[in-house]
C-alpha cells in the first residue's frame, strides 16, 4: 500500500520561507505527529499538501503520484482529507448537510451506507443532531462532526490541524481515541498539534518543527521526557 | 542617491508631459486638440491617482469632482450678458459674478476640493467593494443634481459660451502643476503614511497612523486637483452634463489601470498612451492612410479597443504598463549578489 | 403651501393605493427580483459584482429583435435569446471572472465595468444608437380584464414566471448536491474546496443560472419596451444593484427582497407620482445606498456578517 511522502518541502509566503527542507512519511494505518511552537510551519505544511499554498520546492506524493500543482478539490478527491484549524464547519447548514458535503470528494457511491454507519458509531453526535444547525453544537461535538465530515469522503489519509484546540482534556482523550480507531482501519493520519506530550504518546513518530525546519523526531518512549523536547525548541 | 531618485520620480512624468506639449506645438491645428485633451487627461488621471493609487481604495466618484469643477469654472467665467441664454434660472449671485481665467480655475479647484472633503467625511470609513459602490452612488447623485438643478448651471443644456482659454501652453502647465502636487504629496509624510496603510493596514494602525484621516486628506486633495482639471476642460470645449458621467469615469479609470494604478509614472503613461490610442483610432474612424494603406474603422470602435485593452491588462498584467512602479534610471552598478 | 402639499400627498396616496397601480408595481418588482437573484447568486458564490449583467439582458433583447426582424416564430426567438445570453455568460466566466478570482473585489469590479463597456460599445457599433425593435411578443402587452381591473397580460406572466423561477431555484439550492455545493461555496469557498467541491463547476453553474434569468428578464422587458438600444436595461440594472446593496448583498434572500422592493417602489412612484416630482428620485435612492453602506453594510434585511470591509 502506498504512503504519503513529503521530501525536501519548501514553502514560501510572500518573501518569508515558512517551511524548509521538510521530509516525512505517513504509512497507511499509522499516526504521525507534527508539533512545534506557533509559526513553526506546521499548518503551512498541511496547507501545502492540500494545495492551498504552492510549494516552492520539494515533493509531495502518494506513492508515485505527485500532488504538487493540483487544485485542493482534486487533491481531496485523490483521497486526502483535511480537518482544518478551527474546524471550519458551515454553521448555517445542518449537521446532515455538513456531512453530505463531505461526500463531494468521494469517488463512487458504493459503500456510502456502510461508511455512514461506521461514522455514526464513532461519532454518535452526527446521527443524534442530524437536523440541527451545526453552529448549535458544542466545541467537542463540532470537532467530532468535522472529523466525520472528512471521513465520509473515504480518504486514504487524514490530516488534522490542531483538533484539540479549545477542547477540555476529557474531550481531547475521546478525539485522540477516535484517531486511533481510524488509523486501525488502515488510514494514514498526520496530526498537527500544540499538545506535545499527548501527541508523542499517541503517534508512531512525532516530528518537531521549529522555524520551518524539522529538528527532531520523537517516539512514544520519549513521551515522558519533555526536557529533550524543550531543548529542541530552543536550539 | 535618494535625492536623485526623487528628482527622477518627478522629472520623468513632468518632462514627458512637457515633451508632449512641445510636440503638440508643431502639429496642425486640427491635430493640436488631441494633444490638449491628452494633457487635460493627464491632469485628471493624476488627480484620481493621488487618492486611488496611494490609498489602494477604488473610487468611481472622482468625475463628480471633475464635473463640479466644470460647473464652477464654466458658470463663473461666462460673461454676464451671455449667461441667461443657456442658464436662465441661475442664482443671482452666480449670474452677476464673472471672473477671469486663472481665478475661475482656482475657484473650481476649491469648490471641488470642498465638495470632496464633504463627501469624504462619511465615506472614508469604507474600503473595497463598499467604497466602490458608495463612490459610484456619489457620481450618480452629482450627475442627477447637475442635470436638474438649473439654479447652479445649464442643467441639460449644452454648456456653451465659456471663453476658450485653455490652450496647449495652459494644458501643459496645468498638467505639470498637478504632477508636482501629486509628487509633493506622495513624498510628504502624509502620502507616505497613506501608502503604508495600503501595504499593511494593521502595521500602519499599530504605529498610530489614522487610516481615516489620511484617506480623507488624500481624497480632498484629489478632488481639488480633479476640479482644476475640470475647469481646464470646460474652457476648452462646450459639453453636456452626460459627458462628465459614466463614460468619462470609465475612460479615466481605464487610463489609470492600463498605465499602472500605484505610481505617478503609471498615471501619466496611462493617460498619454490611451489618449494617443484613442486619437489614432478616432483618425482611423475618419479614414486614415498609413504607408499607402487606408484604414477606415467603423464609428464606435475606439471604445471597444480601449475596453478590450483594459480587460486584457487586468487579466494578464494587473500592474499595468509600468508595473505600478515609478520611473527609475537603469542601475549604473550591478546589484549586490545575494 | 401646506394645504397644497397635503392635497398633493392625498392625491399621491389615493393613486398609490389604487389596485391597478399596485398590480403593475408588483409586476415590476417581480422582474427586478429576478435580476436581483441573478446578481446576488453570482456575488454569493464568486464574490463578484457583475456590472455587466445589464448588458447580458441587452444582448438577449437584441437577439429577440434580430429574430423578430426576420419574422421567425416566437419560440425560435426565445431560444436564440437564451442561446446568446448563456454563451455570453459562459465566455465572461471563462475569460474574465475565472482568471481574476484571486484578485481583490475592487479589481473584479473594474473588470466587469470594462466588460460592460465593451459589450455596450459592440452593440453600439453593430446596431447603432437607435437600436432595433422586438415585436413578436407584443400582444402580451395588451390588457385583460380581471375583476374590474385592466391588467396587462405581461404583468401576470411576469409574476407567475418569477414565482416559478424562484421556487425552482430554492428547490435546486436545498435539495440537490450542486445546490448544496453552491451554498457551501457561498459561505466558505476554501473549506468547500477542501471537501472536494469543484470550484469551477460551481462558478459555471451559478453563471449559467444567472444567465438564464437574464434571458427570462430580456423576454419580459422587451414586451413592455420593444425598442432595444445599446443602453437597454442599463437604468434598471443600476436600480437593481442599488436595491441589492440596500437589501443585503451577502444573502440571496435579502438581495432578492431588496430587488423586489426597489422595483415595487419604482412602480408605485412611477404610477402615482407626477413626473416633475420624480426628477431627484435617483439621488434619493443613491443616498439611501450610501446610508446603508455606512450603517448596515450587509444590508437592511440581514444579520450583520461583516463581509463588506470597513475601516
Amino acid at each position: 500500500m502506498t504512503a504519503l511522502t513529503i521530501r525536501d518541502l519548501e514553502v514560501a509566503y510572500g518573501g518569508v520561507t515558512a517551511v524548509r527542507g521538510l521530509s516525512l512519511d505517513v504509512e497507511p494505518g499509522e499516526i504521525v505527529g507534527l508539533i512545534g511552537p506557533n509559526g513553526a510551519g506546521k499548518s503551512t505544511t498541511l496547507h501545502a499538501v492540500m494545495g492551498l499554498v504552492p510549494a516552492r520546492a520539494g515533493e509531495i506524493r502518494i506513492g508515485d503520484v505527485s500532488l504538487r500543482g493540483r487544485t485542493p478539490e482534486a487533491i481531496a478527491r485523490s483521497g486526502v482529507a483535511l480537518v482544518p484549524e478551527g474546524r471550519r464547519l458551515f454553521a448555517e447548514l445542518t449537521v446532515e448537510e455538513n456531512l453530505r458535503l463531505g461526500l463531494a470528494a468521494r469517488s463512487g457511491s458504493d459503500g456510502v451506507d456502510e461508511d455512514l454507519a461506521e461514522i455514526y458509531e464513532l461519532f454518535p453526535v452526527c446521527e443524534e443532531f442530524r437536523d440541527r444547525h451545526s453552529g448549535a453544537l458544542s466545541g467537542g461535538q463540532q470537532q467530532q462532526l468535522a472529523i466525520a465530515r472528512a471521513m465520509i469522503s473515504g480518504p486514504s489519509f487524514l490530516l488534522l490541524d490542531e483538533p484539540s484546540l479549545g477542547l477540555a482534556p476529557t474531550i481531547v482523550d475521546r478525539v485522540f481515541e477516535s484517531l486511533r480507531v481510524i488509523a486501525k482501519r488502515g488510514i494514514g493520519v498526520l496530526l498537527v498539534e500544540q499538545r506535545a506530550q499527548r501527541t508523542v504518546a499517541l503517534a508512531a513518530r512525532t516530528h518537531v518543527l521549529a522555524n520551518g525546519e524539522l529538528r527532531l523526531t520523537l517516539t512514544p518512549d520519549d513521551a515522558a521526557d519533555t526536557d529533550r523536547m524543550v531543548a529542541a525548541y530552543l536550539s | 542617491m535618494r535625492a536623485r531618485r526623487a528628482a527622477v520620480e518627478f522629472l520623468a512624468p513632468a518632462l514627458l508631459v512637457v515633451a508632449a506639449g512641445i510636440v503638440g506645438a508643431f502639429v496642425s491645428q486640427t491635430t493640436e486638440i488631441y494633444f490638449v485633451t491628452a494633457l487635460i487627461s493627464v491632469s485628471t488621471v493624476v488627480a484620481i491617482y493621488v487618492f486611488v493609487g496611494n490609498s489602494g481604495v477604488l473610487s468611481f466618484g472622482h468625475i463628480s469632482f471633475f464635473a463640479v469643477g466644470v460647473w464652477a469654472a464654466g458658470v463663473l467665467s461666462i460673461p454676464e450678458a451671455e449667461k441667461p441664454a443657456t442658464m436662465p434660472y441661475l442664482f443671482d449671485f452666480l449670474r452677476s459674478t464673472t471672473v477671469g481665467n486663472v481665478s475661475s480655475l482656482v475657484i473650481a479647484a476649491l469648490v471641488a476640493g470642498g465638495f470632496a472633503l464633504l463627501v469624504g467625511l462619511p465615506l472614508m470609513r469604507l474600503s473595497g467593494l463598499a467604497a466602490g459602490i458608495a463612490t459610484f452612488a456619489v457620481l450618480g447623485i452629482t450627475n442627477n443634481i447637475l442635470r436638474y438643478y438649473e439654479k447652479i448651471g445649464p442643467g441639460l443644456n449644452t454648456f456653451s459660451s465659456v471663453p476658450e482659454s485653455t490652450d496647449l501652453l495652459q494644458a501643459t502647465v496645468g498638467a505639470v502643476l498637478v504632477i508636482a502636487a501629486a509628487f509633493g504629496y506622495q513624498r510628504s509624510r502624509f502620502g507616505r503614511q497613506l501608502r503604508a496603510t495600503r501595504e499593511d493596514p494593521a502595521a500602519a494602525r499599530a504605529v498610530g497612523v489614522s487610516i481615516y484621516r489620511q484617506r480623507l486628506g488624500s481624497f480632498a486633495l484629489s478632488g481639488f486637483l480633479a476640479g482644476f482639471a475640470g475647469g481646464l476642460y470646460i474652457q476648452l470645449i462646450p459639453i453636456k452634463v452626460d459627458a462628465v458621467y459614466i463614460d468619462l469615469t470609465f475612460i479615466t479609470l481605464a487610463m489609470l489601470v492600463i498605465g499602472g494604478t500605484t505610481s505617478l509614472w503609471g498615471a501619466v503613461v496611462g493617460a498619454l498612451f490611451v489618449s494617443g490610442l484613442d486619437s489614432v483610432l478616432a483618425e482611423m474612424e475618419d479614414g486614415m492612410t498609413i504607408l499607402g494603406v487606408t484604414i477606415d474603422l467603423p464609428a464606435g470602435s475606439r471604445l471597444i479597443v480601449v475596453s478590450s485593452v483594459m480587460a486584457l491588462v487586468l487579466i494578464v498584467r494587473p500592474g499595468g504598463l509600468t508595473g505600478g512602479r515609478e520611473f527609475s534610471l537603469p542601475r549604473l552598478r550591478p546589484a549586490v549578489a545575494k | 403651501m401646506s394645504a397644497l402639499l397635503a392635497s398633493g400627498l392625498g392625491d399621491f396616496l389615493r393613486d398609490a393605493v389604487d389596485l391597478q397601480v399596485q398590480v403593475d408595481a408588483i409586476g415590476l418588482g417581480a422582474v427586478f427580483a429576478l435580476m436581483a437573484v441573478g446578481i446576488g447568486l453570482v456575488f454569493g458564490v464568486m464574490r463578484l459584482v457583475n456590472f455587466a449583467y445589464g448588458q447580458l439582458i441587452m444582448a438577449g433583447a437584441f437577439a429577440l429583435a434580430y429574430a423578430s426582424d426576420r419574422d421567425w416564430p416566437v419560440g425560435v426567438g426565445i431560444a436564440l435569446c437564451f442561446a446568446v445570453v448563456l454563451a455570453l455568460s459562459l465566455a465572461m466566466e471563462r475569460v474574465v471572472f475565472r482568471p481574476l478570482r484571486t484578485q481583490s473585489a475592487a479589481v473584479m469590479l473594474i473588470a466587469t465595468f470594462a466588460v460592460a463597456f465593451l459589450l455596450q460599445s459592440i452593440a453600439l457599433l453593430w446596431f447603432g444608437p437607435l437600436g432595433k425593435t422586438a415585436t413578436s411578443l407584443v400582444q402580451l402587452n395588451r390588457p385583460v380584464e380581471i375583476g374590474g381591473l385592466e391588467i396587462r397580460k405581461i404583468t401576470i406572466v411576469a409574476i407567475l414566471t418569477a414565482v416559478v423561477c424562484l421556487a425552482l431555484l430554492v428547490l435546486l439550492l436545498n435539495r440537490t448536491s450542486i445546490g448544496l455545493h453552491m451554498r457551501a461555496a457561498a459561505i466558505d469557498a476554501q473549506t468547500a474546496r477542501l471537501l472536494g467541491v469543484r470550484a469551477n463547476l460551481v462558478s459555471t453553474v451559478s453563471v449559467l443560472i444567472a444567465g438564464a434569468l437574464a434571458a427570462v428578464v430580456a423576454v419580459m422587458l422587451t414586451v413592455q419596451f420593444p425598442t432595444v438600444t445599446p443602453t437597454f436595461a442599463l437604468q434598471e440594472t443600476i436600480l437593481v444593484l442599488a436595491g441589492v446593496v440596500v437589501g443585503g448583498m451577502t444573502r440571496l434572500l435579502s438581495a432578492t427582497l431588496g430587488g423586489f422592493l426597489i422595483g415595487y417602489v419604482s412602480g408605485l412612484l412611477g404610477g402615482a407620482l407626477p413626473s416633475s416630482q420624480s426628477q431627484y428620485l435617483p439621488s434619493f435612492l443613491f443616498g439611501l445606498v450610501i446610508l446603508v453602506l455606512l450603517i448596515r453594510p450587509d444590508g437592511l434585511f440581514t444579520r450583520s456578517r461583516g463581509l463588506l470591509e470597513r475601516v
